[in-house]
């Protein structure tokens, strides 16, 4: 059952869902690694607890954004333990769409806010 | 954990992680445990190359927070996919409902409607009662300590089966226990010598009736077979004594009551409960009350919202306890 559903219709994404796409939008990640790379990303701001990641990680196997891979690409580090995962066409469609959602927004909130700034 | 010369610390810390991860669903648990303790475990070597006393303590508050928020997350994911209509057939559904109305109405409450006017002062026709089968139903010894059982007293109003018909469940005060002595002196009740006054009762006699008002004299016309057996058995020196496990009643509406006057006492074993509340009260005649009919629905259906008493929706009926006055005689 791979129905494609619109990407808007997942939107908005939580924080947590958004950077771990954005962190698996540069290749297959296991979790520490997406743990790290998001921490990176928002500036040590979000650190992704053990259960929040596979949480997060579980509701979006079960929504086609991600996928499990049974490639090892980093054969020196790897370990039979660590699972790997990487985006579907849907998870990066859906990443785009969010991306674009929030520019839209902050565009929209510079306007409103340019009077005050200045 | 602190220092990289420290791994028993960190072994420890990953041992208690381990026990914590019980507090996720199984399902749950048997997915993601190992890559979630094989996270912890990098997260605390990561810790122990920049060890520092405030980094140990945010990062154990951190996962607290992250075990205790996702742990109760999960719990509810899995309770609410459990509650799915989708996930239980139409008939499992409906066997629980069947299952817990079952037991709810034949051991917790009971529903009733007053039928006729022989409480009336607290019940009226068309009242709809709930009755508490608990309070009065003897649990034995060991639920006698736990249920909210309390005995039978003077003043209750009682539900029970009308011992010439247990079809009919009748609505009525105790006014004797087993040993009183009960008489009836111009519809006044004296009870073991004692004059009661009642202000609960209702005297609106059309004629004035001496087997009714002056009880016990003879048998009337009215008694039933098992009142001429109160007559023959248990009345001495002009009162009727009321024997072991029965009770004495009389409606509150005093002088149009059908009660213990006419066809006797009460086994104790056919009380039923204590009427708990009004949840409905509808203005229609006896007849309608008493025998289904299509035009009884269809009047209710018209003139639900005026025929009903919504002043004695939700109503409790009391337990009195009747002033005992001066000796009577």
């Amino acid at each position: 059952m791979k129905k494609t559903r619109p990407p808007e219709e997942l939107l908005p994404l939580t924080p947590p869902v958004f950077h771990i796409l954005l962190a698996l939008a540069g290749g297959e990640l296991h979790g520490y690694g997406i743990m790290q790379d998001v921490a990176r990303q928002t500036g040590g701001a979000l650190q992704l607890g053990p259960g929040t990641l596979y949480g997060c990680l579980k509701r979006m196997l079960a929504a086609h954004l991600v996928e499990e891979s049974d490639e090892r690409p980093d054969p020196a580090l790897d370990d039979q333990r660590r699972r790997y995962y990487r985006m579907t066409a849907l998870g990066k469609r859906v990443v785009r769409a969010e991306a674009q959602r929030l520019a839209g927004a902050v565009t929209a909130a510079m306007a409103r806010l340019a009077g005050e700034i200045a | 954990m602190i220092s990289q010369s420290d791994p028993t610390a960190t072994a420890a810390f990953c041992r208690l992680y381990s026990l914590l991860l019980y507090a996720y669903p199984r399902e749950f648990r048997r997915e993601y445990r190992a890559p979630m303790e094989q996270l912890f475990r990098d997260r605390c070597r990561d810790l122990a190359r920049a060890p520092g006393p405030t980094r140990l303590f945010r990062f154990a508050l951190h996962v607290l927070r992250d075990w205790f928020n996702t742990a109760a997350r999960e719990r509810a994911a899995v309770w609410s996919a459990g509650r799915k209509p989708a996930r239980r057939s139409f008939v499992t559904e409906w066997a629980g409902t069947i299952l817990i109305y079952l037991f709810a109405t034949t051991t917790l409450v009971q529903a009733y409607v007053i039928p006729t006017s022989s409480m009336e002062g607290s019940l009226l026709v068309g009242d709809h009662i709930l009755v508490d089968r608990i309070a009065f139903a003897d649990p034995g010894p060991l639920g006698r300590h736990i249920l909210p059982y309390r005995p039978i007293e003077r003043g209750d109003i009682i539900a029970f089966l009308y011992p010439e018909d247990v079809r009919e469940t009748y609505v009525k005060r105790v006014i004797g226990l087993p040993g009183d002595r009960i008489r009836l002196e111009n519809g006044q009740v004296i009870r073991n010598g004692r004059r009661l006054i009642e202000p609960y009762t209702q005297h609106i006699a059309p004629y004035p009736d001496p087997y009714r008002d002056n009880f016990p004299l003879s048998p009337g016309p009215l008694t039933t077979p098992s009142g001429l057996d109160m007559f023959a058995r248990h009345v001495r020196n002009g009162e009727v004594v009321v024997p072991a496990d029965m009770l004495f009643v009389l409606g509150d509406n005093r002088d149009d009551s059908a009660d213990s006057r006419y066809w006797g006492f009460v086994p104790r074993t056919c009380v039923v409960g204590k009427p708990l509340l009004v949840y409905w009260s509808y203005d229609a005649p006896t007849d309608d009350l008493e025998h289904w009919s299509v035009d009884h629905a269809v009047d209710v259906a018209l003139h639900f919202f005026a025929k009903t008493r919504w002043n004695r929706m939700l109503l409790v009926p009391r337990s009195r306890l009747a002033l005992e006055a001066g000796g009577a005689r």
